[in-house]
């Protein structure tokens, strides 16, 4: 039974006017169905499998290979500390430890109060902010201890 | 700066995000040029002797990859690669942030030349202000019927959509870009047929890296010749240990360390250790070739390539053996799992290096190091579990000393060598100096 | 320009070999005798290249090759062998068993593991790998059949690719990526699938196994049996795996023009029941109206006394049902018994047909053989649910849509393979007739009346869309199935179907089970004079016949109008039945003699292609349980006949004699249509209420399947589909009790709600023993409309049972 609302659904159905194949609509589709529940619940998948006449299994299995479809609720924020080689040259991992200690989890985790998953991530494509790291669409860098706790206090006031 | 900026000229200062300021700099005047006045054939005559090479990694002669369309197919496609996922590498985001409007025109003069009338631009889910700024040049663009139907009066029809990623390095694998774009998981297709030949849904496409298509504008308005006599042109990205880290833009060939110097040099009082020149891909290479040319042949007699062009400097308060690691568990987070060697043997390298960090090595790891490394060689379906061979092995032959120290000790020979300090993190920033914040 | 030559040579380790252009080089290495390892590569499939162990070098490569993707060129030199080659592989399988325990010994698998046969063969024989290996939760269950070992698996896709490529079902998936990739169902959750048993054949490790088979036996334990399974009517080749006198497993036995090296899972787990504990092992009589146990020779001499009786009578007082269970052999029999001695020409095995029905005029089967399906560009399925009917033939059909055939489907309800369908053609029910003769006359030229059309609740774009491709389509194929056939709109059906295939396409009647094709060959049907099964059955119910002798069928809930049934059942003094089981026509039947399965029998089958394949005896049944024909050749000598039959090649041999043509591994093939059939253009009455639909489904509890614990539960739950505003109006929710009436009869089921049942129609699976559809459906009315309603479960007693509405 559907769970979208009709809006949503009707956006997902026009989606394939795009592509060739129906299925090329299929990633955009879960991004609004994320947008809609926050996640992507089976039902959810399920829905979208039908929305585009996909086997649900397909459409689970494209939503679990990309690390921005969460089959698992996320926190209200999403903390993205890149480590890869500039920004761990230049200190990432001591920005890990500070974070760690603030959000008081390792990276994968969401924190108790649920307003942020905290991930290590690999490069961001804005190494000159290196060390750097993104919550939700935003940049932030170069990150000092400092204002990782400035970022992290207007992140939880929204 | 090369003696005229081809691209740089549109990102500094403002930028050119907005038509006007781009149209004003002379914007789509070469697209307008190549549709009114030139045949297919002749554009893409000018770009094979322009020199233009794909700036995604490979290299590839853009001129001879579109020459691979077959002429008579009745659909055909251009996909522009905007996954920039490489370590290290950010001049594509800049490029889509900054200066859109050259990749659209890029795109018009491709379709043109090859005969398509669609494009898909697939940018990494990441890039939020690259492709927000990408779908507005889109929109206006529309608009102002630089594309749609009829484009410059002629009968040029052509539709942009901008794709976005998921969040997977290998989608920017060309044919792994192609399943992603078709809606499935991205893990790449077997090798012939070629995107040219049967890429997106099995039709000829073409796919061309954002900055490869963002030379074009210059390419057509200066002619092969001129473009050529730049260098020609390439952007770098470089990072690490330098002062000024950024994206620069000089003739390929440039040595590496006037690139470093353009960088504003080592900070002060290190020295340089190491570097990759193409993104982690590339094979390390130390102080012997700080004089290397920056340009494709004379990297790999060096023993390594120019990639991405993205210079990632270390100096000698880096331990290789914690950054030979941490590219090994880059490639075993990316790595897509269709291929044994890939998916199993940077799996178990991690597991070695972790074991070699955490105290626990044995002096056979370097054996066995090597031994997988090899099970890696030349053996992945992809050039991505192909990717960790070359730095590994550098690393092994030039700074064997600091894996048997980790071993031997079970601590690190540069921290012992060096005060804690210069693992601090590089500069004071605040939260407010964060680069852009578009609404999503 | 010259045409390139047809073929290529290329040398392998020295050796040269020629092979058509475009083999690819492990092909052509497996041909000059040279094996090279593979995982992944399964030449049912195109090539991956995901496994990376059929390396070769290649002069002047750089790279080592994958062969099983490499395509052989003219003067390739090739070199399988060399160390480079070697240590590759070497290395390659070091990593594919870094996560792979090494537990052989208490592994399904062991003894036929392509991966433990390489290991022996190109491993190094010990592992640098000193880590911990991956740990994945124990095994998992997904559903009632298979069972899934993640350490085990290797990532070779194949089982991924069967479901994406072969079937169509997609049933098993990669998740996550990279090392933590593995291949699973959407959480965890049971398999959907009607062919998930391939996989477990197809899979190169012990990462896939069967539940039935788990731990049971070792590979080389077993004696594999050739026989044919007897589900469906396809007679698809198997082996059966014996061990101490039971049947352990069915697998495949590979006939590349027939199921290939497939089976569908009924036919591979669909076998329990040969060894249920309820099968009957003594004749029952009825006396004092109880049946009670009593010896073979009673039971027989009570019978042949009765058939004696009768024939003194006069001729024609016998009735026989049944015989698409039986052999050739046994059917042949069955004839000569009741045509030569006992004198009767009502002999019929098509008992689930409705008086009139156009399969009683037209003989069923393929037209064509199966392998040629792929080869057709256009596929009309009328009224036939492919995969719930003839699950093989689907995975032809699949190979064909691939390869770029157009698929169309008429139909009351969505079919489970809709997303492969080009066109759908959902009518109303009873109007197939009206949509297939309107694409009959388009197609010679005449123009469909859209108006009509609309009526019979079809899209005229895509008639138009069918009918342009009817036209142009290479060997365009029309399947036509027992729904469109039993239904109000049969003969109109094939009216049409005649004019289609006159027009050029090959007609196929996709009808009968087991071996119908061959009961029908062996004359298992009305000889002059003779009445059709509901023809027997409405006349015994009359008082027409003594004896009504019933083989291989329940008619009790087979025959579409169980009130007919039931008055035959109580006007025919004497009902003999031969079963394996107490089945419901049994237990009110008069004697009950307890017979064989085709895996206790040696023999011969025809399938609807008309193939003609033998079967051996692979076990002896239970003690005290006799062959049909045995049990005939028994009634015959009671009857005076002095027949003498060394084996069943003698009577084989026999029926050769009687019927041309009949060689093993020969066809049969039906015949075109011909006849004339009456069409009939009026579209039924439209209901305010219910029309009720039925259909078979594969996985359904009838008297087999109800007794093989793997596939007892895959359909579900008897249930009622209803669309979801049907239900709303009815205050239904999904799995709520309904009650499902028509006049005083009455079924309580289960609410599906669904989107797979049109609005207006409600649809019940047919072939659950528990809940007779057919009590609901009268032959008089082939439209049946239902009244619908939710039911507090507590005055219920449960799914099944009869409430009065
Ligand atoms: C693992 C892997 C990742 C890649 N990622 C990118 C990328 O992010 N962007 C890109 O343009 N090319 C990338 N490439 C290169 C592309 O496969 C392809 O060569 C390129 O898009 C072609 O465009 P070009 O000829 O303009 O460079 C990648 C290649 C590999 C093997
Ligand atoms: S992956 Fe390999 S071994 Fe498996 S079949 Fe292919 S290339 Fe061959
Ligand atoms: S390495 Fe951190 S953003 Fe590039």
């Amino acid at each position: 039974m559907p769970v979208l609302r009709d809006e949503a659904r009707d956006e997902i159905r026009r989606l394939p006017d795009h592509y060739e194949h129906r299925q090329s609509a299929l990633i955009p589709a879960l991004f609004v169905a994320q947008r809609e529940i926050g996640w992507l619940p089976p039902d959810t998948l399920r829905e979208v499998a039908d929305l585009l006449d996909l086997p649900s299994s397909e459409v689970t299995s494209v939503a679990s290979f990309y690390r921005f479809f969460f089959l698992e609720p996320p926190g209200r924020h999403l903390v993205l500390l890149c480590t890869n080689l500039a920004c761990a040259l230049n200190g990432a991992e001591h920005i890990r430890h500070h974070l760690e200690a603030r959000l008081e989890i390792p990276p994968g985790q969401i924190t108790a109060d649920g307003i942020f998953t905290f991930r290590e991530s690999e490069c961001l494509a804005a190494c000159y902010l290196a060390p750097m790291m993104m919550v939700d669409c935003d940049r932030f860098g170069p990150l000092t201890p400092k204002s990782v706790d400035e970022i992290l206090e207007r992140y939880r006031a929204r | 700066m090369p003696a005229e900026s081809v691209l740089m000229r549109f990102v500094e200062g403002e930028g050119t995000a907005d038509l006007d300021a781009y149209v004003q700099a002379g914007g789509y005047e070469a697209a307008r040029h190549a549709l009114t006045t030139l045949t297919p054939e002749s554009v893409i005559d000018i770009v094979d002797q322009s020199g233009l090479r794909g700036k995604g990694g490979a290299g590839f002669p853009t001129g001879r990859k579109w020459k691979f369309i077959p002429k008579g197919a009745p659909v055909k496609y251009v996909v522009v690669n905007g996954d920039e996922a490489e370590p290290c590498t950010f001049k594509d985001h800049m490029l889509l942030e900054r200066a859109p409007h050259l990749l659209v025109e890029g795109i018009i003069i491709t379709a043109y030349a090859v005969g398509a009338h669609t494009a898909y631009a697939y940018v990494r889910r990441e890039g939020y202000l690259a492709r927000e700024r990408l779908r507005q040049a889109v929109a206006v663009a529309y608009e102002r019927g630089f594309l749609g139907r009829k484009i410059f009066g002629t009968d040029m029809d052509l539709d942009v959509v901008v794709h976005t990623g998921a969040g997977a390095y290998i989608a920017g694998e060309e044919t792994a870009l192609l399943e992603s774009l078709e809606g499935r998981r991205a893990m790449p297709r077997q090798r012939p047929p070629f995107p040219a030949v049967a890429g997106l849904y099995g039709k000829p496409t073409v796919i061309n890296n954002v900055e490869t298509l963002s030379h074009l504008p210059a390419v057509i308005r200066l002619g092969p010749e001129a473009y050529r006599s730049l260098g020609p042109p390439a952007l770098f990205s470089v990072s690490g240990h330098v002062r000024r880290p950024g994206v620069y833009e000089l003739p390929l060939g440039t040595p590496m360390h006037e690139l470093i110097e353009h960088a504003g040099g080592l900070r002060e009082g290190r020295r340089f250790k190491a570097a990759f020149p193409g993104g982690s891909s590339s094979a390390i290479l130390t102080a012997e070739h700080l004089d290397v040319p920056m340009d494709y042949e004379p990297l790999r007699v060096a023993g390594s390539m120019l990639g991405s062009a993205s210079l990632i400097v270390m100096d000698d308060t880096t331990c290789i053996v914690r950054v030979v690691a941490r590219a090994v568990g880059f490639y075993k987070e990316e790595s897509c799992g269709k291929c044994t060697p890939c998916r199993e043997g940077t799996y178990w390298l991690s597991l070695v290096f972790d074991r070699i960090l955490h105290g626990r090595g044995r002096m056979e790891d370097l054996d066995l190091l090597a031994h997988i490394s090899k099970g890696l060689n030349g053996t992945c379906f992809c050039l991505l579990g192909e990717s960790v061979p070359p730095s590994l092995d550098a690393s092994l032959q030039h700074f064997r000393h600091e894996y048997e120290y980790h071993i031997g000790t079970g601590r690190c020979d540069v921290e012992d060598r060096l005060p804690p300090q210069h693992f601090a993190a590089r500069s004071t920033g605040d939260p407010g100096a964060a680069a852009g914040t578009p609404g999503a | 320009m010259a045409e390139p030559p047809a073929t290529v040579t290329l040398t392998i380790d020295g050796r040269a070999v020629t092979v058509a252009r475009g083999t690819t080089v492990w092909h052509a290495a497996e041909q000059a005798g040279i094996d090279i390892p593979i995982f992944c590569y399964l030449d049912r499939m195109p090539p991956l290249g995901a496994c990376r162990q059929c390396f070769v070098r290649v002069e002047k490569m750089a790279r080592l090759q994958t062969s099983c993707t490499l395509v052989a060129e003219e003067g390739m030199v090739v070199s399988a062998s060399t160390p480079d080659v070697r240590g590759a592989q070497e290395r390659n399988l070091e990593f594919l068993l870094i996560n792979h325990p090494l537990d052989c010994p208490i592994c399904d698998k062991g003894g036929e593991c392509p991966l433990q046969d390489q290991t022996f063969a190109y491993g190094s024989g010990r592992s640098r790998f000193v880590e911990l290996k991956r740990d994945f939760a124990k095994p998992v269950s997904l559903g009632s059949v298979l069972v899934l070992d993640r350490e085990r698996c290797i990532l070779c896709w194949r089982c991924v690719r069967f479901g994406e490529i072969v079937a169509g079902d997609d049933a098993l998936k990669g998740f996550e990526r990279g090392f933590q990739t593995e291949i699973n169902t959407p959480f965890t959750q049971p398999v959907r699938s009607k062919f998930i048993g391939n996989t477990i054949s197809i899979c190169p490790v012990g990462a896939l196994t069967s539940r039935t088979y788990r731990f049971q036996a070792r590979p080389w334990d077993n004696d594999a049996v050739p026989s044919v399974c007897n589900h469906c009517g396809l007679g698809c080749t198997v082996w059966l795996d014996v061990r101490d006198q039971t049947v352990a497993r069915v697998r495949p036995r590979e006939t590349p023009d027939l199921n290939d090296i497939w089976l569908c899972d009924l036919g591979q787990f669909g076998f329990e029941w040969l060894h249920a504990k309820d099968r009957l092992t003594r004749p029952l009589v009825r006396k004092n109206g109880q049946l009670v146990e009593t010896t073979w020779d009673e039971a027989l001499d009570l019978v042949a006394a009765r058939l004696a009786e009768s024939r003194q009578r006069g001729a024609g007082r016998v009735g026989v049902l049944g015989g698409a269970r039986l052999t050739n052999e046994d059917n042949f029999l069955l004839r000569r018994v009741f045509r030569e001695i006992v004198g009767t020409p009502h002999l019929d095995h098509r008992l689930d047909a409705r008086p009139g029905s156009a399969s009683l005029q037209v003989a069923w089967g393929l037209r064509g053989p199966l392998a040629a399906i792929p080869e057709s560009s256009l596929l009309l399925l009328v009224g036939c649910d492919i995969t719930e009917e003839y699950p093989i033939a689907w995975l032809r059909m699949k190979q064909a849509v691939d390869h770029g055939a157009q698929l169309y489907a008429i139909h009351p309800k969505p079919l489970e393979i809709h997303r492969f369908i080009t066109g759908r053609l959902i009518h109303s029910p009873g109007a197939e007739g009206v949509v297939l003769a309107q694409i009959a006359n388009a197609v010679r030229g005449q123009k469909p009346d859209a108006k009509v059309l609309q009526e019979a609740g079809v899209d005229p774009a895509v008639v138009a869309g069918l009918v342009a491709r009817l036209r142009a389509a290479a060997r365009p194929m029309v399947f036509i199935g027992k729904n469109a056939l039993e239904g109000p709109a049969g003969t109109t059906v094939l009216h049409a179907a005649q004019r289609l295939q006159a027009a050029g396409c090959m007609i196929h009647i996709m009808r009968g089970k087991g071996n119908a094709v061959g009961a029908a060959l062996m004359g298992v049907l009305p000889g002059p004079g003779g009445w059709t099964a509901p023809e027997m059955i409405q006349q015994a119910a009359r008082g027409a016949l003594d004896v009504l002798y019933v083989l291989g069928g329940d008619p009790a809930t087979e025959v579409g109008d169980a009130h007919a049934w039931a008055a035959a059942r109580e006007h025919t003094p004497l009902v003999v039945v031969h079963d394996l089981f107490l089945t419901a026509t049994g237990r009110d039947a008069d004697v009950v003699l307890p017979a064989l399965t085709y895996a206790e029998k040696h023999g011969t089958v025809c399938n609807l292609e008309g193939r003609v394949q033998q079967i051996e005896a692979a076990v002896r049944g239970p003690a005290g349980a006799r062959g049909d024909g045995a049990i005939l050749l028994e009634l015959a000598a009671r009857l005076g006949a002095e027949w003498s039959y060394g084996g069943w090649e003698e009577i084989f041999a026999d029926a050769r004699a009687a019927v041309p043509g009949l060689e093993i591994g020969a066809f049969r093939t039906p015949p075109p249509l011909q006849g004339d059939w009456p069409a009939n253009g009026a579209l039924p009455a439209r209901s305010a209420d219910l029309v009720l639909i039925t259909g078979e489904v594969l996985f359904d509890r009838g008297s087999m399947t109800a007794r093989s614990p793997a596939i007892a539960d895959l359909a579900g739950p008897p249930s009622v589909w209803v669309h979801p505003a049907d239900a709303a109006s009815r205050g239904l929710v999904d799995g709520a009790l309904a009650q499902l009436s028509v006049g005083a009869a009455g079924l309580v089921l289960r609410a599906r709600l669904t989107e797979e049942v049109p609005p207006g129609r409600v649809y019940v699976p047919r072939g659950y023993d528990a809940v007779p559809v057919n009590r609901l459906l009268s032959w008089d009315q082939p439209l049946v409309t239902v009244s619908l309603r939710a039911i507090d479960a507590a005055a219920a007693a449960g799914p099944g049972s009869e409430v009065a509405p």
